[in-house]
């Protein structure tokens, strides 16, 4: 699975493509518990890619600024993003970067805004923020 | 070995109906669905995993590779599991499709059974006229609303004939939505109508009213207000004591002897084969499955396929294109008062300038929020960070859709045939899909989009988006044509009673017979053909 720094650039990422503001972010809703659980099962076969694209991302913060993706300021975080959203990267990428960085915002709102039961959206927050209410 | 009076194959739409009519007429029938006989609770309520959206997989199945497709395009030939859009899935469980669909009940409308005489046929086209009329069936619409349960408003089906019987309930209530597209139709001048639903709007048949929640289309009913086959035709086949249902029952071929259908051999869930006797046989899989079915019964004296000595069966693959628009308004439309979809108009749906037929329109079922994400937000919109988010918390409620089915121009290279490579998990080789319908379809989906943006815009719509549909296969949960009724064996698989020409005991009955599929959605239709045929039948037993 996992290295432990991989899972902080990980939080790092769900936390910049679904940021906290006056409504908890990504990480907070259990967007990781979501990926954790889908790459044991329907995502197994991406975890390799995903592995890569997390690297990626730590060697591209490293190129860029001399840290770790996670160490970055949300506004560094998300200006390296959008490079990588747009394929502009300066490092060497083990995946296409525009595929993971499109398969892991897609994957996070997912978590975040799906039914509680798969993991994320913990208490149903971003059904709250949004004003789905469950009836019946 | 036990031989029944019937069996039906397939406990969906279709099916459920034939198994009821002929158990209460006296018949002995087994009923075979190769899906499961689902509890609400084992349906469930995954946003991923169901049948409006199967990102991961279904509710009602089927899922796996074990029941793929081959499905075949420019680029090449796919193997395709049953969540895939390619698969063209339906479910399959006991009540099939009507398990969990949205339940509209729409009668097609007169002209949808003339098509070709009311527009002429298209150069590469095979559209048709039906060998039945609206007023043949008409009868028959009127017994499935009443049997299963309707609820509308008939006095506001203007684009029809008048009613001979109204629906047995009132329409439900209207949404903030539903009043919001009301009053742009009245700027307008559309005439629109109150959605029939078979969802109980008052008691029922001893089970109770909707409830009004967002769990609809794609999902099973939390107090049983949604009438499908399961809990109406099918239950009422049960109480006889005359039908045997099994369900995890996939059927392998149909038992010829000396040209003659005899019975049917299939899989139990414990992967037995066991063979099956019975008088009359009755196809009802789906216009997929009904075409795959056929194909593989093939005898010495028809060895292209049951019913296929003219190469149609399988053939006219067709479902709807849903051209719509989605609209951003300046207030909340939304009032988390389900099922959702209220209101349409049928103003477009024939004599249109410039195309050939049309569709009926009408907002939308409350939209889930993992399916807003990925269906409903504006192309311009980052799908990441803080304006995705301020969007989704913003703009959840502020947002409908308009869309609807458009009467689809069928194309005889739209076709189910059965690969000769690929076998399910039973060892039975499998559909392949191919071909496009007809590209005159995408014309009548570019008109319809223009009518869906001029509804939203008159409603209030500050913003308005969303493309045209593109030139693809067709089916999906609509999926209808393959097994097409006429009364020219040449140039059809069934005759108008359903039966398959050059047998007297062979039925189909389902989606599969609909010679086009009308701008509505088919359920209640595939409905009616199946109480006539199945009375027709058991008259003329």
């Amino acid at each position: 699975m996992l290295s432990l720094q991989q899972i902080e650039i990980l939080q790092a990422l769900v936390n910049r493509l679904i940021p906290p503001d006056e409504d908890v972010g990504g990480w907070e809703a259990g967007v990781g518990e979501y990926l954790f659980r889908q790459f044991e099962t329907d995502l197994k076969h991406l975890l390799p890619l995903y592995l890569s694209g997390l690297d990626g991302l730590d060697k591209e913060a490293q190129f860029l600024h001399h840290q770790p993706f996670a160490q970055l300021s949300p506004e560094l975080q998300d200006d390296l993003l959008t490079q990588i959203e747009a394929g502009r990267v300066s490092s060497m990428w083990l995946v296409e970067p525009r595929l993971f960085f499109r398969l892991a915002a897609e994957h996070c709102a997912e978590g975040y805004y799906s039914d509680p039961g798969q993991g994320g959206n913990k208490g149903g927050v971003s059904w709250t923020m949004i004003g789905f209410q469950v009836r019946g | 070995m036990t031989t029944y009076d019937a069996i039906v194959i397939g406990a969906g739409a279709g099916g459920g109906i034939a198994a009821g009519v002929l158990a209460e007429a006296g018949k002995t029938v087994l009923l075979l669905e190769r899906g499961a006989a689902l509890s609400f609770e084992e349906i469930g309520r995954d946003h991923l995993r169901n049948q409006r959206l199967s990102q991961y997989g279904n509710n009602t199945g089927p899922d796996g590779m074990g029941h793929a497709r081959v499905f075949e395009d420019t680029g090449g030939l796919s193997l395709i599991p049953p969540h895939d859009g390619r698969y063209h899935n339906n479910a399959a469980s006991v009540g099939g499709g009507t398990r969990v669909y949205g339940a509209q009940a729409w009668r097609f409308m007169p002209q949808d059974f003339r098509m070709a005489s009311l527009y002429g046929v298209p150069s590469g086209s095979s559209l048709a006229d039906w060998p039945i009329s609206y007023d043949d069936l008409a009868p028959s619409y009127e017994r499935a609303e009443w049997e299963l349960g309707v609820c509308g408003s008939a006095e506001a089906m203007q684009h029809l004939p008048a009613y001979a019987r109204p629906y047995p309930m009132p329409p439900m209530s209207t949404n903030l939505q539903g009043r919001t597209f009301r009053q742009g139709a009245a700027r307008l001048g559309w005439a629109t109508t109150p959605v029939p639903l078979l969802i109980n709007s008052t008691m029922y048949n001893n089970r109770p009213a909707c409830i009004a929640c967002q769990h609809c289309v794609g999902f099973a009913c939390p107090v049983d207000a949604k009438n499908g086959t399961k809990n109406t035709m099918i239950a009422r086949a049960l109480h006889t004591g005359r039908c045997t249902l099994i369900s995890n029952a996939m059927v392998e071929h149909l038992l010829v002897s000396n040209g003659r259908v005899v019975g049917v051999a299939y899989y139990a869930d414990t992967n037995e084969r066991i063979e099956v006797l019975a008088d009359v046989v009755i196809v009802s899989g789906g216009a997929i499955e009904s075409a795959r079915l056929l194909l593989n019964s093939s005898s010495p004296q028809e060895p292209n396929g049951l019913g296929n000595q003219h190469d149609q069966v399988g053939r006219h693959l067709q479902g709807h294109y849903y051209p719509g628009a989605v609209g951003l308004f300046e207030e909340p439309v939304q009032d988390n008062v389900g099922p959702g979809v209220t209101t349409a108009t049928c103003q477009f749906n024939h004599g249109n300038a410039d195309v050939i037929g049309g569709g009926m329109l009408a907002d939308d079922f409350i939209v889930l929020p993992i399916t807003f994400w990925k269906r409903k937000l504006p192309p311009d919109l980052p799908r990441w960070g803080a304006a995705a988010k301020a969007f989704m918390r913003e703009n959840y409620r502020r947002v409908a859709d308009i869309s609807g089915p458009v009467h689809e121009i069928p194309s005889a290279e739209a076709r189910v045939t059965v690969s000769s490579q690929v076998r399910d998990r039973y060892g039975i080789p499998v559909a392949h899909l191919s071909g496009t319908t007809h590209p005159e379809t995408v014309r009548t989906a570019a008109f319809m989009h223009q009518r869906a943006k001029e509804w939203l815009t008159a409603a209030g719509a500050i913003k308005v988006w969303g493309g045209v549909p593109t030139l693809a296969l067709s089916g999906g949960q609509h999926q209808a044509g393959t097994c097409r009724m006429g009364d020219d064996p040449q140039t059809s698989v069934v005759d108008r009673w359903g039966r398959v020409h050059g047998h007297d005991n062979v039925f189909v009955m389902d989606g599969s017979v609909h010679v086009t599929n009308g701008g509505f959605n088919p359920a209640l239709t595939i409905m009616a053909l199946a109480f006539r045929a199945a009375e027709h039948l058991v008259q003329h037993w």
